[in-house]
């Protein structure tokens, strides 16, 4: 059970959680930052070997220098070698309320390290797609809260007190259900205002699809308390005299935990991904914030999808994400059929 | 020990009194519109008598359970009255009954369905203290633990969890968190029906010594009829919903008044013969 | 027979809920569809007024309600502002594109996915069914967008294919056969990118199901009769692992009008999805309805046929 793949998918997750968290911190540029000399720079390539064909300890870079007469070919310069150092002090940042200079790798200006290359403004991709993590993923664990809740809540409710809630509590529940997701949270989503602040958006979007999503979790929830209610034991209890409160919490909740759990190791990544496509079309986070769609937005090009391959990259984030938590969502179904049956 | 109680009976009243007491259950076809009416209890009257052990007999569906479940408290009756130590149960706000639910218990048939499997056993037994507010914390599972003793299960086994527990195990912890509030009136349920003999006897060898020291009156529900002959002090028969013989244990099982009873009792002394020429012949 | 009735009925209602949801929900919008032409300086706020009472957008909530309910009666389904034109037109014209590319991709994957799941789960443990499950488990993570990105790339990349859209210039001049071919070409990226991304779940499902059965003593007894490997695989297991098969099958059916949203986009697909996606932005009123309800429609008749599907096959459903 605890197998190789849950562990790599644990750890993969835990690390890219904690560099998104301290994005500040990873990133060596600020998101924002700009360099109009370099568009679309491939990534820097790292060496350990000169060009001259001595070995140095501390790997270093070379500067990226456009080819003259072309658009967006560059090529190496040979002429210093920049070392990456650790822990540079550079622009200040804030992470999750701690406040640092500090910033985990960084090379000797004017040089700049591109580790996912950048955009066409000059952006180091790699800062951004940390940054947009802070946004899609951050978007995708709350709005997973919101629906969870929200299932709880109606589905407990329904199913604990039975015909006069339950019947129009899963009438609804149905009518969301029936609607085609997608469709529902574009229309959702377009029909708010659209000309809103960044911060604002973000609450929007998290609120848009945590609440559309109350459904499958309020039914499964619903099932449970169904059939917890009827057991023996929660007679016993009100023959000694137990409230409703007493019996929901202590004997009824815990038969959901496992519940809630899964469908939060499935959710989140559908929720990641409902923000990045909301983005993508420009309905979610827009310039200059960074959001992992509206940074795949810039693939809609084709120019930039066939010539500028490390634009991709934000796929990778997406792709991590998506398995990590699938892999998890598994083990903890695997879990719970061993621990029932 | 009979002489005493029967003195008792004499002076004591009854401790419940239960006059036309009825119950019915609708139940609605899945998918078709006709509804089924069945009379669960129909217009029982009955009297426990204090510190004696009342035995229900009757068949499957004779509506003994339900009856049960009204006297308990677990259900209200559509019509008629239960009177326990004088007051009226039956209708009445939660409130009100409040007071009076912890001297009515239960000890159900299903040890394990009514045992929360996730619950440890002093926290199972301990539970009712914990609603009704007797005590908190630390002592809550001291409490526990001194209850464990009582029936006969070792403290050390507190953690477990119920399905660790044999099934007479179980049945003693049921029967622990039964007394626990302290009860005047104990219903067992066909709380012996699953058990083997010797579990059986154990258990019975427990009840016992607890109606001693807890001043219990048992109402013991089952349909088995040799444990009737061995532990009732008094016996009601019902069928169909309805009581069709009640007395003491020499009334009905010596010289039963009712056709059923007679039926009840003719059925298993043949299988008693049967057996008895069987056991002789596997003797000689 | 009284079961599915009563599910049509069922069906009937949440239609009507739905569109009563959908008006309700569009009149509690902030914004329509003339305040973004307020913004335009050169279009008076007389002519926004006047167009919006010609619309009827000025009446109240029911009154408009009733109106469109009369006339989608009538078989008129409003009047779209952006386009000018009836939104019946749009809808027809573009829901067919939509449905030639879903049907064809959920055919193809349940073609692949039936065998392939009933195979794997006959080899359960072995190094085919391992690879599978190994393979399906990436899939499923992989997002859409991901997949139709990748197959762009690659098809650019290579110019084997067209990048996108659905007809090459000068479609009409084609031939028959050349036009087919030329779709076909189209289609291709788009069709794959769907069948990758339900392929895996599909598989996954048919193989559960499968092992399932696989495992119930009146299989064994079949093979003790001797019966031939594929038989009993397809003849016996396969029919009794049906149920939630047909379900899931239920399920596609009902997608098919509103599944390939992204991918339309990505790929330039003239379907229902860009319109919608149009639509929403632009607050297209009577556009995003009418697409919406339809398909609302497909989601619940799919959700029929498997019912009505399950009756059929299951005789134990017709017992009640």
């Amino acid at each position: 059970m605890l197998n190789n793949k849950l562990i790599l998918a644990v750890v993969s997750l835990l690390l890219l959680q904690s560099a998104i968290v301290f994005a500040g911190f990873v990133a060596p540029y600020d998101p924002a930052l700009q360099n109009r000399d370099l568009p679309f720079v491939p990534p820097t390539r790292i060496h350990f070997v000169d060009a001259r064909g001595h070995w140095h300890l501390r790997p270093f870079i070379y500067q990226w220098v456009p080819l003259p007469q072309s658009v967006y070919e560059y090529q190496e310069s040979g002429q210093r070698e920049y070392p990456i150092y650790f822990l540079v002090r550079s622009n200040e940042s804030t992470n999750a309320g701690v406040r640092t200079q500090f910033h985990l790798f960084g090379v000797e200006a004017p040089a700049q390290i591109f580790l996912a290359g950048s955009d066409n403004y000059g952006r180091d991709q790699f800062s951004r797609i940390l940054f947009g993590g802070r946004i899609s993923l951050g978007a995708g664990l709350l709005a997973t809260g919101i629906s969870l809740l929200l299932g709880l809540l109606l589905g407990a409710v329904s199913g604990f007190h039975g015909k006069w809630v339950d019947e129009p509590v899963m009438r609804l529940a149905e009518l969301f259900l029936v609607l085609p997701w997608l469709y529902l949270l574009l229309a959702v989503r377009a029909f708010l205002p659209l000309h809103i602040g960044p911060a604002q958006t973000f609450f929007l979007l998290v609120a848009v699809i945590g609440t559309i999503g109350w459904a499958r979790p309020a039914r499964l929830i619903r099932g449970i308390v169904l059939s917890a209610k009827s057991r023996n034991y929660v007679l016993a209890s009100r023959g000694f005299g137990a409230s409703n409160g007493y019996i929901l919490r202590r004997h009824i909740l815990p038969h959901t935990y496992g519940v809630l759990l899964t469908q939060a190791a499935l959710l989140i990544p559908q929720y990641v991904i409902a923000e990045v496509t909301l983005s993508f079309f420009g309905l979610g986070l827009s310039e200059p914030m960074p959001s992992w769609g509206n940074l795949l937005a810039n693939l809609q090009q084709y120019s930039v999808l066939v010539s500028y391959w490390w634009m991709f990259a934000p796929a990778l984030a997406l792709i991590l994400v998506s398995l990590g938590y699938f892999t998890v969502a598994n083990a903890i179904q695997e879990r719970l059929q061993s621990a029932s049956a | 020990m009979r002489i005493e109680q029967a003195v008792k009976r004499a002076i004591k009243p009854a401790l419940v009194r239960v006059s036309g007491l009825s119950k019915q259950y609708v139940q609605r076809g899945a998918f078709s519109r006709r509804k089924f009416v069945i009379h669960a209890v129909r217009d029982v009257d009955l009297e426990i008598q204090p510190q004696c052990l009342t035995a229900l007999m009757g068949e499957s569906g004779s509506g003994k359970s339900t009856l049960a479940r009204c006297l308990a408290m677990l259900e209200r009756p559509d019509k008629g009255e239960i009177w326990f130590e004088g007051a009226e149960i039956s209708r009445g706000r939660g409130k009100e009954l409040a007071s009076l639910r912890p001297k009515i218990q239960m000890v159900f048939q299903d040890s394990a369905g009514t045992l929360n499997p996730r619950f440890s056993a002093a926290e199972i037994i301990s539970e009712p203290l914990e609603i009704q507010r007797r005590c908190g914390g630390d002592k809550l599972r001291k409490r526990a633990c001194e209850l464990m003793e009582e029936v006969g299960l070792s403290p050390d086994w507190a953690d477990r969890r119920p399905l660790e527990f044999s099934g007479g195990q179980r049945q003693r912890l049921a029967i622990a968190r039964a007394i626990a509030l302290q009860p005047a009136f104990l219903i067992l349920d066909e709380s012996l029906s699953k058990l083997d003999l010797i579990t059986q006897a154990q258990i019975l060898q427990l009840l016992s010594d607890l109606q001693t020291s807890h001043d219990l009156t048992y109402l013991l529900i089952c349909h088995d009829l040799t444990l009737v002959k061995r532990v009732a002090d008094f016996v009601m028969v019902m069928q169909n919903g309805e009581i069709v013989e009640q007395g003491t244990r020499q009334e009905v099982l010596n010289s039963p008044q009712h056709v059923h009873t007679r039926h009840l009792l003719s059925s298993v002394r043949d299988l008693e013969s049967t057996f008895g020429d069987f056991q002789q012949g596997a003797g000689s | 027979m009284k079961y599915l009735e009563r599910r049509m009925v069922h069906g009937a209602l949440l239609l009507v809920s739905v569109s009563v949801l959908c008006f309700l929900f569009t009149d509690l919008a902030p914004g329509n569809f003339f305040d973004e032409m307020k913004l335009n300086p050169q279009i008076s706020s007389d002519t926004v007024a006047s167009l919006r009472s010609q619309y009827g957008l000025d009446r109240p909530l029911p009154v408009r309600y009733g109106r469109w309910v009369h006339s989608v009666m009538k078989g008129e389904w409003g009047y779209s502002f952006a386009y000018n034109s009836p939104v019946r037109g749009l809808i027809l014209l573009r829901a067919p594109n939509t449905l030639l590319l879903t049907g064809c991709a959920t055919l193809i994957a349940w073609l692949i996915a039936v065998p392939l799941g009933v195979w794997t789960a006959s080899r359960a443990g072995g190094w085919p069914d391992r690879v599978c499950m190994s393979g399906t488990s990436f899939f499923i993570a992989v997002p859409e967008m991901v997949i139709v990105f990748g197959l762009l790339y690659f098809s650019i990349r290579t110019h084997a294919l067209p990048a996108g859209g659905m007809f090459s210039r000068g479609f009409e001049q084609f031939g028959f056969a050349e036009k087919m071919i030329d779709l076909a070409k189209h289609l291709i990226i788009p069709v794959l990118t769907l069948v990758l991304a339900s392929l895996p779940i599909l598989v996954r499902h048919v193989r559960a199901s499968m092992i399932e059965v696989l495992n119930a003593p009146f299989m064994a007894a079949a093979r003790g009769h001797g019966i031939s490997r594929s038989r009993v695989l397809f003849g016996y297991a396969l029919p009794a692992g049906a149920n939630p098969l047909i379900s899931l099958f239920g399920l596609s059916l009902a997608g098919l009008l509103s599944g390939s949203l992204l991918v339309e986009v990505i790929t330039g697909w003239p379907g229902l999805g860009p319109l919608l996606l149009e639509a929403s932005v632009s607050r297209d009123l009577y556009v995003v309805i009418g697409v919406v309800m339809s398909s609302t429609v497909f989601m619940i008749m799919g959700n029929l046929l498997a019912d009505a599907l399950l009756v059929a096959v299951d005789p134990r459903m017709r017992t009640e």
